[in-house]
């Protein structure tokens, strides 16, 4: 048996897990080459117009899939992650927009709940999320749980350590050691940015452009919401009146508020889909405390129609503005 | 102290409750172009319309001297739960000196919701609070009541507008009345007011009737949904909304295991399309569609803020349910951009297409 995972939205940050989890179990699994036009072209036919670029990028994954000829194509409903906590709507009822929206598709698809009480998600595969599609064995699922479980948490580990999303993934799947990234360790730094975005944002090459990739080429040290531990997110919280009620919103405002915290952080780019609901809010009470902590902030926004030079010159400029503004300090200006 | 409250549909209602509680209420003026713009130049670009537009009569409300402003809070996951923070971190940062007082669900924080029933009950008595709010949802239940004529009278006035003066006159007489026995009276004029109306007779097989569906602020809002349901009605169309104020609170106030009210019964019939609670309205409006299309309507329109979450997973789910069910349905995105002749031509071209498709279906 064949199952398809889309590369989009939460797949950076389960991949270790789902992957893991469907081998031990002996399917082979199918994962969608990174994005591109053609794929996004796809998604864009699919889809209602107004929707955020992630979702449409999501589809043109699954067409992409379902034309590759897999058994089955592994699309969640991510419902919650956190207790009094939810996702955006749209992942909510993102399969209900896949199997409505296209012909035939419904019994291709395993669509599981995960509706957990951490990001660690393997609860919402303890019961058989594949229906009668797939004979699974009890015994056999516990197992595959448990090494997919210890995968992930390895990634995680690997993730706090300051590398990237791609980086960790590949290190836990033991596809590459860890000397193979030496970015981390490069000898002078003198900017570091704190770099806001949902994961299918961030590591999306096509959506972000690999904003992190230019980044470090720069000589810049980048910070995400994922190199931070649990209790960085829980400190920020505690002294708002109300949170947000999306995980990863939540995670990311608190990481914004970690960042202007951080002394070693020197300025803030919020990387945000056109048309995101949940960011047009975060982004807005981030910017307006961006004076109160003196930290530079800036958000680039992104969608389909993607110039690259454009964000090379933002971010370069951005970080101009940054050096000199050091320079400006050291020399006691 | 001087209270204000978010604009939305009916404003009377919220305005009485807080009158019998010893209020002094400002009336937030009605959305107007310039409560637009004042919103849109102070929220952020790709908030929903309803905050932008809430934010606008804010600040207006404000400058009329309010000084607490008391709005529902909520818990997602639609964007709805967390205006009041945007607001009163937008409002902060220039300079409007206000207090906000947020309802959040009473299950979730029960101390804050005490206290802030505390500050809103004032020095009235308990069995005060209770009498007014019994009065206050009599008084909603009878204008909805009314509210429903309207709508159905609207299509065939003889005089065009005369049922939208009405309308607005009733709203006056019970804007007047703070006794149950005046709103007796207030009721029983209404009703005379409304069958004063002189009528076109048409025959009961050439009646249009459409469904409007969507976002709770949008459908209940007429000054920004381009006054949807007087434009139908002119159109000689009855009208009917998925959303009233009883039926809100109702389904709201009561709790789970014994919410047996008319809209868990509309939830159930969304369950198909989407078997759990995504936020805001979705599953409503998918619902309400099913619900409008076995009641025999001819058509619905669906009305959305640009980019509201949940309504984008039901718009994308629309076409499927047109093709189960045959039953038309008009999406429309309402921002600031209004283009009212865009739309109203959309309509018409709707209608035409319904009307055209009753008369293939009798040749």
């Amino acid at each position: 048996m064949k199952i398809g995972i889309p590369q989009s939205l939460l797949y950076t940050y389960y991949y270790p897990f789902w992957k893991t989890y469907f081998e031990e179990l002996g399917i082979e699994v199918v994962t969608t080459p990174a994005t591109t036009k053609s794929i996004i072209d796809k998604g864009v036919k699919a889809s209602v117009p107004e929707i955020c670029v992630p979702i449409k990028v999501y589809i043109g994954h699954v067409i992409t899939l379902l034309e590759q000829n897999v058994d089955y194509v592994f699309v969640p409903r991510f419902v919650s992650i956190k207790k009094g906590q939810y996702f955006c709507p749209k992942f909510m009822g993102l399969p209900d927009m896949i199997r409505h929206s296209m012909e035939g598709v419904e019994e291709k698809l395993i669509m599981p709940f995960i509706n957990t009480k951490s990001d660690n998600i393997a609860d919402a595969f303890k019961n058989n999320i594949f229906g009668d599609k797939f004979p699974l064995n009890h015994k056999q699922n516990k197992r595959a749980i448990e090494k997919a479980e210890k995968i992930w948490l390895e990634f995680r580990e690997y993730s706090k350590k300051g590398y990237s999303i791609i980086e960790a993934s590949a290190i836990a799947l033991g596809k590459a050691s860890k000397e193979a990234f030496q970015s981390l360790n490069q000898k002078k730094i003198d900017v570091t940015i704190g770099l806001l975005g949902y994961v299918y944002n961030i590591y999306d090459p096509f959506i972000s452009m690999d904003i992190l990739s230019k980044l470090r080429e720069m000589g810049v040290k980048v910070k995400t919401f994922e190199m931070l531990e649990e209790e960085d997110f829980n400190r920020q919280l505690k002294t708002m009146p109300k949170t947000l009620f999306w995980t990863f919103s939540d995670k990311l405002l608190a990481a914004g508020y970690h960042f202007y915290n951080d002394e070693e952080v020197d300025g803030l780019i919020h990387v945000t889909a056109f048309g995101c609901g949940p960011d047009s809010l975060l982004g807005k009470l981030l910017e307006l405390d961006a004076s109160i902590y003196k930290k530079p902030f800036m958000t680039v926004r992104v969608d389909e129609h993607s110039g690259e030079n454009h964000l090379q010159t933002r971010i370069e400029a951005f970080v101009d503005m940054i050096k000199r503004k050091k320079l400006k300090v050291q020399r006691g200006a | 102290m001087k209270v204000s409250f978010p604009y939305m549909g009916t404003t009377v209602v919220y305005k009485k409750l807080l009158e019998l509680l010893g209020h002094e209420v400002i009336m937030p003026p009605k959305p107007s172009q310039r409560t637009i713009n004042l919103g849109v130049k102070y929220s952020p670009e790709f908030a929903c319309f309803p905050l932008k537009v809430i934010m606008g009569s804010y600040m207006e409300a404000v400058e009329k001297g309010t000084e607490v402003i008391v709005t529902s809070g909520g818990h997602g996951p639609c964007r709805a739960g967390f205006y009041e923070r945007v607001h009163s971190r937008i409002l902060e940062e220039e300079d409007y000196n206000v207090e906000f007082i947020v309802f959040d669900s009473m299950f979730r924080d029960y101390k804050k919701f005490l206290q802030n029933v505390l500050r809103i009950k004032g020095d009235s008595s308990w069995y005060k609070v209770g009498k007014s709010l019994m009065l206050v949802y009599d008084m909603i239940k009878k204008l909805d009541v009314l509210e429903k004529e309207v709508q159905k009278t609207r299509a065939y006035e003889f005089k065009k507008g005369e049922t939208t003066r009405a309308w607005e006159k009733i709203q006056n007489l019970f804007d007047r009345a703070y006794t149950k026995k005046a709103m007796e009276e207030a009721f029983e004029d209404g009703k005379e007011l409304l069958s004063q109306i002189k009528q076109v007779p048409i025959a009961e097989n050439k009646k249009v009737k459409i469904g409007i569906v969507g976002e709770i602020y949008v459908v209940m809002e007429a000054s920004i949904n381009m006054k949807l349901e007087e434009v139908l009605g002119s159109l000689g169309v009855e009208v009917e909304r998925s959303q009233y104020l009883t039926q809100w609170i109702n389904y709201n106030a009561l709790p789970k295991f014994m919410n047996h009210s008319h809209e868990t019964e509309i939830l159930s019939k969304g369950e198909r399309y989407i078997p759990i609670e995504i936020g805001g309205h979705a599953k409503q409006t998918v619902g309400h569609i099913v619900d409008f299309s076995e009641r025999g309507f001819d058509g619905v329109v669906h009305l959305m803020p640009f980019g509201c979450l949940p309504e984008l997973v039901s718009q994308s789910i629309v076409p499927k349910i047109t093709a189960d069910l045959g039953i038309p349905v008009l999406t429309l995105s309402i921002d600031e951009q209004t283009g009212t002749t865009n739309n109203l031509t959309r309509i018409e071209a709707f209608l035409d297409l319904i009307k055209g498709k009753r008369v293939r279906k009798i040749s």
